[in-house]
């Protein structure tokens, strides 16, 4: 039995006088930081694409007698201590840290949703025994625990991945739990049971869905904290390890030629701030399109 | 209310507790011990010598063993001694976290002045020039990362203004002045992000209690702007600005090992860092469990200040 209701039907017709690339543009000029964040994070994802087109040189291509040169028209950004342009290796950068950062945080978004999922919805036991086990890691202060994991397991972009991952589990857990806590109470979640739905699959059908926008606005809100914390943990050795142009990395070898090539260590950093303020905005973007009660 | 108190206070003790025993394990999950790297460097490695340090150092005995030994410890509030120094774990990670704390706490106000004013003159000016100014202060402030301004301050200062921080570190109360020298940086570092991070959080909360029915009720009375502001708009933000602060003094000692490394700081995350690569057991534990039982108690003192400043707020 199919009922529609007059709502319903009147949302589809609209949705078919408008296509949707109409209803994006009109989305877009409405919401400026959704605007902005497309523009920047797209600009991110050209270079993130294709890092090598737009240099002559390697990120790894040594040249010892043009070690440590300022800025020219050959090197815009310079050049490091064995003379690899800094311009190349902070556009390779982007791959690798942006990758990172998506890596560590996606898994922990995925594991948070279904853990927060469990422990929201069957409460009880299991839910102590989760919200226990994420005080714990908690009350962990987030750089001490991404030093102890990747002295545990040794530096590497690998371990710096898991070692994040460990510190954004809480947040995703907590955001998911909440939002299937509320969820669990919705009349369709009343109707499912109702009808002999499986328990396994209310939740993971019915209301997993209903949790994704909020664990989405999560991840986009965490970008800029987790991107500093990468960069944080390869310019203290224990991330990504030389030669590979991360942005952390970059930073670790430019510091000790800090005060006399300032440039290996400026552009780095400057490449973090712009993709977080560009993945930042785009996530506030996100949030007001999806839930316009957000505060603007 | 005391009731509720008391739950959490002993809630927070069995996560100490888990806490404890995580450290422990941790620490020795780390690849190789002291005794290794102590008879890698000297050349030497026969199975007697290695046993007999290991004994010395109790590393032969079973783990949980050594756990319950460095538990005991714990409660006599002793950490035991540091096995590269020779000198008590307990001093070595307070005087250590002692610098953290300064740190943390001078970043802290710093960011709670500025972060605050700017906060509440974004609200006061929504939509107009002043707001998107200081909105866009936020979203840059909030992508800086600390330990990479911290380097670009060093650059300037010392390229530009020809001054560089001392480089021996002096507490405040050894010369305060020194100390001073030491501190204005990374305080601005740790502090901008920071700042940004309340300034979003105070702009959000005024505006939405600015829309509260009460708030309109005053302006509906007649009483004065200053008045609505002052005594109905401010007093409701209190609350949940005392919890962020929790939480951002969290995150600044959460981060503080970057910074430290920039400046040069014997702070407890480079402590930490050191023992950890050096394999000293008691000063990693006793460092990470400080570090766990700070976290725990200011979350603490958070819920305790928010039952004190809400009286709407029960704990049944």
């Amino acid at each position: 039995m199919v009922v529609r209701t007059e709502a319903q039907a009147s949302r589809r017709s609209s949705l078919r006088r408008r296509p949707w690339s109409l209803a994006t543009v009109g989305l877009l000029r409405k919401n400026r930081d959704l605007l902005v964040g497309t523009l920047l994070t797209g600009f991110l994802i050209i270079i993130l694409a294709a890092p090598g087109v737009w240099t002559p040189y390697g990120p790894n291509e040594i040249d010892t007698t043009r070690s440590l040169q300022a800025l020219s028209a050959e090197h815009v950004f310079g050049t490091d201590e064995l003379g690899r342009d800094v311009a190349t290796r902070v556009l390779w950068g982007t791959r690798i840290t942006l990758g990172m950062v998506a890596l560590a945080l996606g898994i922990p978004a995925v594991l948070g949703a279904i853990l927060g999922l469990l422990a929201g919805y069957y409460r009880g036991a299991i839910d102590v025994a989760l919200s226990r086990g994420v005080d714990v890691l908690l009350s962990f202060p987030s750089m001490i625990t991404a030093v102890i994991i990747t002295g545990i397991l040794g530096p590497g972009i690998r371990n710096g991945v898991l070692a994040l991952a460990l510190i954004y589990l809480p947040m995703f857990y907590r955001v998911a739990r909440g939002a299937t806590m509320a969820e669990a109470n919705k009349t369709y979640v009343e109707a499912a049971r109702a009808l002999g739905v499986r328990s396994g699959s209310t939740v993971f059908r019915h209301v997993a869905r209903n949790i994704v926008t909020p664990i989405m606005i999560q991840f986009t809100i965490l970008v800029p904290a987790a991107i500093q914390i990468a960069a944080a943990l390869g310019y203290l050795g224990l991330g990504v390890q030389p030669p590979t142009p991360e942005w952390g990395a970059i930073l670790n070898q430019g510091k000790n030629y800090m005060f006399n090539a300032p440039w290996i260590s400026v552009f780095p950093g400057i490449a973090i701030v712009f993709s977080a303020v560009a993945i930042s905005t785009l996530g506030r973007g996100l949030q007001k399109a999806f839930d316009p009660s957000a505060k603007t | 209310m005391t009731s509720f108190l008391a739950q959490r206070f002993l809630s927070m003790l069995l996560t100490a507790l888990i806490v404890s025993i995580l450290v422990v394990l941790l620490v020795h999950a780390v690849p190789g011990n002291i005794v290794q790297q102590m008879l890698g460097q000297l050349g030497a490695g026969s199975s007697d010598a290695r046993a007999t340090l290991e004994a010395y150092f109790g590393l032969n005995r079973p783990m949980h063993m050594q756990y319950l030994d460095w538990l005991g410890e714990l409660m006599r509030g002793s950490l035991g001694d540091s096995w590269n120094q020779g000198t008590p774990v307990v001093n070595l990670v307070l005087r250590a976290f002692a610098v953290s704390a300064e740190l943390a706490v001078l970043s802290l106000l710093f960011a709670l002045l500025v972060g605050s004013l700017l906060g509440i003159a974004a609200a006061l000016f929504h939509d107009t020039v002043v707001d998107l100014g200081i909105q866009a202060f936020n979203v840059l402030g909030l992508s800086l990362p600390a330990f990479w301004v911290g380097a670009m301050m060093l650059v300037v200062a010392s390229n530009v203004f020809g001054w560089g921080p001392p480089f021996r570190y002096a507490g405040p109360l050894d010369n305060l002045q020194l100390n001073a020298q030491i501190m204005v940086l990374p305080m601005l570092a740790l502090g901008l992000f920071n700042a940004a991070a309340i300034s979003q959080f105070v702009r959000d909360l005024v505006l939405e209690a600015v829309r509260l029915d009460f708030v309109r009720t005053a302006t509906a009375k007649g009483a004065s702007r200053t008045t609505v502001y002052a005594k109905h708009t401010f007093r409701n933000i209190l609350v949940p600005l005392t919890s962020f602060t929790g939480v951002i003094f969290i995150g600044i000692l959460g981060g503080v090992v970057a910074i430290e490394a920039v400046f040069n700081l014997p702070g407890i995350g480079r402590l930490i860092l050191w023992a950890l690569q050096t394999r000293d057991y008691p000063v990693v534990q006793g460092g990470v469990f400080l570090m766990a039982a700070v976290t725990l108690l200011v979350t603490l003192a958070v819920d305790f200040l928010y039952a004190v400043f809400d009286p709407r707020i029960t704990y049944a």
